[in-house]
């Protein structure tokens, strides 16, 4: 008997499935075939899901979050174009533009070393396996890999704060100071890379299901743009501590206080809440805050003297991206010249 | 400890509803989704679906026809079903990346094609234990494979490289490989072992290469992209599958030709399976999340029964013999038993 789970997976399945079937078969397969690709045509069928559900997300936020901001501003803007380099990096994002380049790049990679593991005797974690029948039902499945991953993006999110040079790529995404649901995206492309690198080897590790892989990052996505949303969204008192909102994530933006490595003028040493969607682990390890009051978002040295040093982080996509390389190069030159000096 | 979990696991699986008890279920491994659909073979309805192992993509029963396996190729083990009922009835752990499986003829061995990690292991098979004998890298992406009739040798088709190799299973050593065309998938080898046929995944053709001279004797033209080889029980006739084109051509193994087309598909058919009364053909559209059956007198597709992400290997019971040059596995099983 279909459990009522199985009747909306049929469901979904019949929506999405024929929208995955007509892009791939009209679209894709052909090009596929005519450039003697077909040995990827599993991946790229994979690809096609992506697409969609990175486009259905994209326009589902939209719908949704794009009226709040417009009807209840956390802060009023005179206009919307420095939010505008925004929407190309959700799009370059969300609609699998990266996951492409990493396949061709990164898979083989990933499979040789999984491959010289496995000889080896190393095998995946498979944690949905634990305890078979209860582990491995669908939602329990989601909720622990959810859980875990949220986990490991907690601390890999504290080391990009914390590690100077890898702030100088993050503060890419830190430097948009009329914080909006597009800008969850905005990110180095370098950082980016090693996001997505480092995500994939632990899902790879602990045994996320593809499938899965997919709805984890779609839901990660949705809840993420709505954190970045410019909205006065209360979650209550409650609601604030299980799951990460727009004022929560809002304050880890604010200037030389929720995010920078420097420690005056009241910022917090490497800054707070840096949860990605469960604030459990910055209520564990100390460093939430709800209660400061909001403040402007932006990184300091933006700032025109004397807040900051009046430093360009760049208005376009490419001026972002080369000027976050000169950052990291100056800290990783600066860095290595402290150690001669104290050497 | 083990064991009793997945007695324990099984018995849920079996009380929560998730799959009823049939006799004549067809079992459709839905790889996109970790999952199975168990399919009522009469009325060509779902009636059931369970989680399995990451990304099942092939399932073959075992030579005694007591368990169905099919293979978890991410989640690197076994599932075994009651062949009958599709109900879980246990697994086989640490058997990485079993994408294709197969017995030999003589049920020595066991042949496991590690699509991702570009390997074929080897395994002894003794009395339902799967013990390694070695794994051999080959690169790259193994896919599909044929045994002679002797069990001597297991044709491999290699997708990325473009090839085929023969492996001496007793030695477990190559013998050889030999460029082929582009993306070969399905190998199949005619009565006497005297041509192995192999689809052409990245053409529109099945090859057919002399094995003892190492030569393509015919390329024969069947459609985009022919990927899956099934007997039609005849001794004369194999249908292979076209995943562009959406068709499934037939050919004659006698005189290697095609001699028609089974139009009218869903995108992508992929695994092919036939009723024991040669009647109906069942067939996975791999990208249309659903499964076809096609009445053989009319070849016309008499039906569509969705299904999970990505339907691949599809399997029931009472199904006509699945090769051309061997025996049905249950006489081999009963000879191997009698012996």
């Amino acid at each position: 008997m279909f459990t009522p789970l199985d009747w909306i997976s049929h469901v979904t399945n019949m929506l999405v499935g024929q929208a995955q079937t007509w892009v791939f078969v009209t679209l894709v397969q052909p090009v596929l075939y005519h450039f003697h690709w077909m040995v990827d045509d599993d991946f790229a069928y994979d690809g096609v899901l992506w697409f969609l559900a990175g486009l259905l997300q994209i326009i589902l936020v939209y719908a949704v979050l794009r009226p709040l901001e417009a009807l209840r501003p956390l802060e009023v803007w005179p206009d919307r174009r420095a939010v505008r380099v925004d929407v190309l990096y959700t799009l370059i994002n969300r609609l699998g533009l990266v996951n492409l380049v990493l396949f061709f790049t990164l898979q083989p990679v990933v499979d040789g070393v999984q491959a010289w593991l496995r000889l080896r005797g190393i095998d995946n974690l498979n944690l949905d396996s634990l305890w078979p029948g209860v582990t491995d039902r669908p939602l329990v499945a989601f909720f622990i890999y959810l859980v875990v991953l949220d986990f490991a993006g907690y601390w890999y999110h504290r080391l990009q704060h914390q590690i100077q040079w890898w702030w100088e790529l993050h503060a890419v995404h830190h430097s948009q100071r009329q914080l909006s649901f597009w800008a969850d995206d905005r990110n180095h492309l370098l950082d980016v890379v090693l996001q997505a690198v480092f995500f994939a080897a632990l899902a790879l590790i602990i045994g996320v299901p593809p499938s899965q892989f997919v709805a984890l990052s779609l839901l990660s996505g949705a809840l993420q743009s709505l954190q970045h949303a410019n909205t006065a969204l209360s979650f209550g008192w409650l609601g604030e501590r299980l799951l990460v909102s727009p004022r929560f994530h809002r304050l880890h933006h604010a200037v030389g206080y929720g995010h920078e490595l420097g420690h005056q003028n009241n910022a917090r040493l490497y800054g707070c809440n840096f949860g990605v969607l469960l604030p459990w682990w910055d209520i564990l390890f100390r460093s939430a805050d709800f209660t400061t009051a909001l403040q402007p978002t932006g990184v300091r040295a933006q700032l025109p003297p004397p807040q900051g040093q009046g430093e360009d982080y760049g208005a376009g996509f490419w001026a972002q991206q080369v000027l976050g390389i000169a950052r990291m190069l100056r800290r990783i030159g600066g860095t290595a010249a402290s150690l001669r000096i104290s050497a | 400890m083990r064991k009793l979990v997945w007695m324990v696991a099984c018995f849920l699986l079996a009380h929560a509803g998730a799959a009823r008890a049939r006799d004549d279920v067809v079992v459709v491994l839905d790889s996109g989704d970790a999952r199975i659909t168990l399919i009522d073979q009469a009325t060509r309805q779902p009636i059931g679906s369970f989680a399995t192992g990451k990304e099942p993509h092939h399932l073959m029963a075992t030579p005694d026809n007591r368990d169905l396996i099919v293979a978890n190729a991410v989640g690197g083990d076994l599932l075994l079903l009651n062949p009958q009922t599709g109900k879980p009835i246990g697994s086989v752990p640490d058997i990485p990346d079993p994408y294709q499986i197969g017995f030999s003829p003589d049920h020595r061995w066991f042949v496991v094609n590690c699509l991702r990690l570009n390997r074929v292991d080897i395994y002894r098979y003794d009395q339902g234990r799967f013990l390694l004998a070695r794994r051999i890298a080959l690169k790259s992406l193994p896919s599909h494979m044929a045994f002679t009739a002797d069990s001597k040798t297991v044709y491999v088709s290699l997708q990325d490289t473009n090839s085929v190799a023969a492996i001496d299973l007793p030695t477990q050593t190559v013998l050889w490989t030999m460029k082929v065309g582009d993306t070969p998938a399905g190998v199949w080898l005619t009565p006497g072992d005297k041509t192995l046929l192999v689809a052409l995944t990245g053409s529109d053709a099945v090859v057919a290469v002399d094995p003892r001279t190492r030569t393509i004797v015919k390329r024969i033209v069947t459609g985009k992209a022919a990927h899956n080889f099934r007997s039609l029980a005849d001794g004369r006739h194999v249908l292979v599958s076209n995943r562009v084109s959406d068709t499934i051509s037939i050919l004659d193994m006698d005189t290697l030709t095609k001699v028609g087309d089974i139009t009218g598909l869903r995108p992508g058919p992929d695994d092919i399976e036939l009723s024991a009364d040669r009647r109906w053909l069942w067939v996975t559209f791999r990208f249309a999340r659903s499964v076809g059956v096609i009445d053989m007198r009319t070849r016309q597709l008499v039906d569509v029964i969705p299904v999970g992400k990505s339907p691949h290997g599809l399997y029931f019971y009472d199904r006509a013999p699945f090769y051309d040059n061997l025996p049905p596995l249950s006489t081999l099983a009963h000879t191997a038993a009698a012996r």
